[in-house]
């Protein structure tokens, strides 16, 4: 019973701070765009194939 | 989607490589669409010089990783301006921001934002244009975050580079709403999040619980189980059903039906209930079948308002993009700044070029060309001279001009848009006010019972029964019926090329009744080819030669006769209108109209066949050899494949399909007697098609389907409007639903689709209630058992929602 009590008690302070990093994460703005990001993931490994050019930018 | 780049050592050889794979099937190589010769660079062919412009920016500046990664290949967009306005000290002081470190932040919108490969080519302007600090896009809202150094690089440079990229820069007006907006987005997958935890750590300790009532459990263990319970329930549920209660509160203040109600008593008194239970450690606890359900309706809800966001944004970019303040010019001839709030109907504004239209106006000076892609999907640049009439959100590109207001604020065209989708968005479809006016009764039906519960059973065990009624016959699956049997049919309708608006769009086109098609675009190809040829097999591959060089579509038809014959031609000369002469190895070809041909040779040999021809509504060719009339081709623009069977398909649900045309009366005769005797009407006027479809509503249903402007009041007269792919925006705006690909097949499967979500929203709303009515009659008997409670009413969210997902709806496999 005692056992039970402790466990109880921690596992509903784990639950509690799930929720307030939750909180904080919406809070925060992480989750305001659910669009982009699993784009954005797709595109790690890509780089630019060729260094600074600056005729890229003149027309 | 293809896999991104495995090998980040294979894409510095790029540049040196051939082309990206989609230049090997012979089409457009940025885009893929059937290219045009004349616009070849390089040795590739393009559809567009749009295509050939991105293509070139994205290979010189190193970004060729983008063909690897983009899941959508359409033709791109570029506008060629200069952006000078960017660099104005009023743009400034208006849209960016200095930031502590030096550095200019400015908020931009961007076109045609898509994809992955467009997120990558647009965060990717730090490593290309050199002084930008940090790019971030929101592809959602077309939004793009950018950090820069003034000293290094102009803002209108960076724009330059970004529109080369096909994805024009407009400034972005939209943030304070967008502020607005996020609060409300926060607080709702808060809420969502919070009544989640609190459904998943019920759930935990109610599996105690139920396992205690078969295997024994102490009395103490057993209460301290329910104290838990409680107090995880009364926080995370109440908090999260904040909404329900406002709504519930506001829906009887002012004496309307709505499905809140019920539920807002239900879960009210089922944490009421089930807290006075705990206390006197007795009787049953509800919370976990309360807390799923709470989290099951904040769920649907989401998604809900997520789709309707998306809906609504295309529209309000759009009103984002019209300027907040123009230049009024007063009778002296100054010109002062004013805000848009200011300007009234009659004012003289004068209009910079760059910059976007403030209003609806006439041009009263000066001549110039505007872009008005963003309202019509016109790619060119219109001329427009004094007198002509120019749309807000439109921009001019030109020279300056002076307008005179015609129309402000939300009585241009665009805010008018605006509008209309934001009422599209907010009404409720006829089966949604059935649902509320159901749970209205509901609501009485229920309380009713509970009363004559109490009184019949008496004393404590009245409450505890009407109690148990109360919470066990909480209507959450008559809640969720119809939004997610709507959300999944228009969710996996867009996946499928099919965008429908809104619940009540849906239902309009489940109901059979005429329809009436546009014929072009929707029963034919869209484009000519020959159907009918008469004369030598030789003679079809020096046509084909002759014709290969032209750009005119009778001369592609031609051209495609024989694709692949190689011969010398000499001596091409075109005729404007009439035909061509050429030499085709050796021999001198003549091919044209027959009136063209037959002033210079004897029609005689070919005069049946082109009769023939004619009679078929076909366009006719002569072709003569050496000076005698050897060949003659009809061509047509042919029925796509599958057009019968799809007449047939709509028939057979329960359609009657018309054709009504604005097409030359023969050949649209022609068209629907070759799909088995249509009704049809051809040269008809815009005016006339909107007299007839209004005519028609009378008589019951009408869906109309067509794609050209002017079918824009016929559009939005019928009972539903179907708009195809390559309709101006104005007719894809008047229209409920919006098919990307333009043929019928689409079409049926959209009417196919809203007729079997009708079904699977009439089928959840029977299992809903006739999960409420056993576990009523159970309730008021006394016989609910807690462990029964807890199993049915999750069950009957949860057949909704399998009944939902399993709905045959727009599935591409049936």
């Amino acid at each position: 019973m005692t056992t039970l009590y402790l466990i109880l008690i921690l596992a509903l302070g784990g639950a509690a701070l799930a929720v307030a990093a939750f909180a904080w994460t919406v809070r925060s703005g992480q989750l305001d765009d659910l669009d982009t990001p699993p784009r954005r993931i797709l595109n790690d490994e890509l780089r630019v194939s060729r260094p600074v050019d600056d005729a890229a930018t003149r027309r | 989607m293809a896999p991104p780049a495995a090998d980040p050592t294979a894409a510095p050889a790029s540049p040196t490589v051939a082309p990206p794979p989609i230049a090997a099937t012979g089409g457009c190589a940025h885009c893929g669409a059937p290219a045009v010769a004349a616009t070849a660079v390089d040795g590739l062919a393009f559809c567009c010089t749009g295509c050939a412009v991105v293509y070139r920016a994205i290979r010189s500046a190193g970004l060729d990783a983008y063909y690897q990664v983009r899941d959508r290949a359409l033709p791109a967009r570029v506008t060629d301006r200069a952006y000078d306005e960017l660099d104005d000290d009023a743009f400034r002081r208006l849209h960016v921001r200095e930031r502590a470190d030096g550095a200019r932040a400015v908020t931009l919108y961007l076109e045609d934002l898509r994809c992955a490969g467009c997120v990558w080519l647009v965060e990717s302007t730090p490593s290309i244009v050199p002084g930008v600090v940090d790019v971030r896009v929101d592809v959602g809202r077309g939004r793009c975050d950018l950090v820069y150094r003034a000293d290094a690089v102009p803002l209108s440079t960076i724009a330059r580079h970004l529109d080369s990229l096909g994805h024009p820069v407009h400034p972005y007006r939209g943030a304070d709403r967008d502020g607005a907006r996020r609060k409300d987005d926060r607080a709702m997958l808060l809420r969502m999040g919070i009544a989640g935890a609190g459904f998943g750590n019920l759930m935990l300790l109610a599996i105690g619980l139920y396992a205690g009532w078969f295997t024994g459990m102490a009395a103490d263990e057993r209460a301290l189980f329910r104290w838990a319970s409680m107090l995880i329930a009364v926080p995370t549920i109440g908090f999260g059903a904040v909404p329900l209660f406002r709504t519930a509160i506001g829906a009887l203040r002012a004496r309307r039906a709505h499905v809140d109600v019920p539920l807002a008593i239900g879960i009210a008194v089922g944490l009421v209930w089930g807290s006075v239970n705990v206390i006197r450690a007795t009787g049953e606890i509800y919370f976990d079948s309360l807390a799923m359900l709470t989290f099951l309706l904040l769920v649907s809800r989401w998604i809900v308002s997520r789709s309707h966001r998306k809906a609504a944004a295309a529209a309000e970019l759009l009103w984002a993009l019209t300027p907040r303040r123009a230049r009024r010019v007063a009778a002296d001839g100054s010109v002062g700044e004013v805000p848009i709030e200011a300007v009234a109907v009659g004012d003289r504004l004068r209009v910079r070029a760059g910059e976007a239209m403030p209003v609806d106006g006439v041009v009263v000076e000066g001549r110039s060309s505007v872009d008005a892609a963003i309202l019509t999907g016109e790619s060119r640049p219109q001329a427009i001279g004094v007198d002509d009439a120019v749309c807000a959100g439109t921009t001019n590109l030109g020279a300056p001009i002076d307008l005179r207001a015609t129309a402000v604020g939300e009585a241009t065209r665009v805010g008018a848009l605006v509008r209309h989708v934001e009422e599209l968005s907010t009404r409720k479809a006829a089966i949604e006010r059935l649902v509320d006016k159901v749970a209205g009764r509901f609501v009485f039906v229920v309380l009713t019972l509970a009363l004559i519960t109490t009184l019949a059973w008496g004393g404590t065990t009245g409450v505890e029964h009407a109690m148990s009624l109360l919470v066990v016959t909480c209507p959450c699956a008559l809640a969720l019926a119809t939004p997610l049997a709507v959300t999944v049919a228009l969710g996996r309708a867009a996946g499928s090329g099919v965008l429908i608006k809104g619940a009540d769009a849906l239902e309009r086109l489940a109901t059979p009744g005429r329809l009436v098609l546009d014929k072009t675009g929707t029963l034919t190809k869209g484009e000519p080819s020959v159907v009918t040829w008469h004369g030598p097999a030789e003679v079809r591959g020096w046509v084909a030669v002759a014709e290969r060089g032209s750009a005119h579509p009778l001369a592609r038809a031609l051209a495609a006769l024989a694709p692949d014959v190689a011969a010398t031609v000499a001596d091409h000369v075109e005729l404007r209108g009439a035909g061509l002469t050429a030499t085709v190895a050796g021999r001198a070809l003549m091919i044209g109209s027959p009136r063209w041909v037959g002033q210079q040779v004897d029609l005689a040999p070919i005069a049946a066949a082109l009769a023939a021809i004619a009679g078929r509504a076909e366009t006719p060719i002569a072709i003569a050899v050496d000076g005698v009339a050897v060949a003659a081709a009809g061509i047509t623009d042919p029925l796509r494949p599958g057009a019968a069977e799809a007449i047939a398909r709509l028939r057979q649900l329960g359609w009657a399909p018309e054709i009504l045309s604005g097409d030359d009366p023969v050949v649209v005769a022609a068209v629907a007697a070759e799909l088995g005797g249509l009704p049809h009407q051809g040269g008809v006027s815009p005016e006339a098609k909107l007299a007839h479809v209004e005519a028609a509503r009378a008589a019951g249903p009408v869906v109309m389907v067509g794609d050209g402007v002017n079918d824009a009041a016929a559009l939005a007269a019928a009972t539903a409007g179907v708009a195809v792919a390559g309709a101006a925006e104005v007719a894809i705006e008047a229209a409920d639903v919006y098919v990307r690909n333009p043929d019928l097949d689409a079409i049926v499967r959209t009417l196919a689709g809203a007729q079997a979500t009708m079904a699977t929203i009439r089928r959840n709303l029977r299992v809903s209630l006739f999960y409420n009515s056993i576990g009523g009659a159970l309730a008021i008997a006394g016989l609910i058992h807690p462990l029964l409670a807890a199993v049915m009413m999750p069950l009957s969210s949860l057949s909704v929602l399998g009944s939902s997902l399993r709905s045959r709806a727009f599935r591409t496999t049936p």
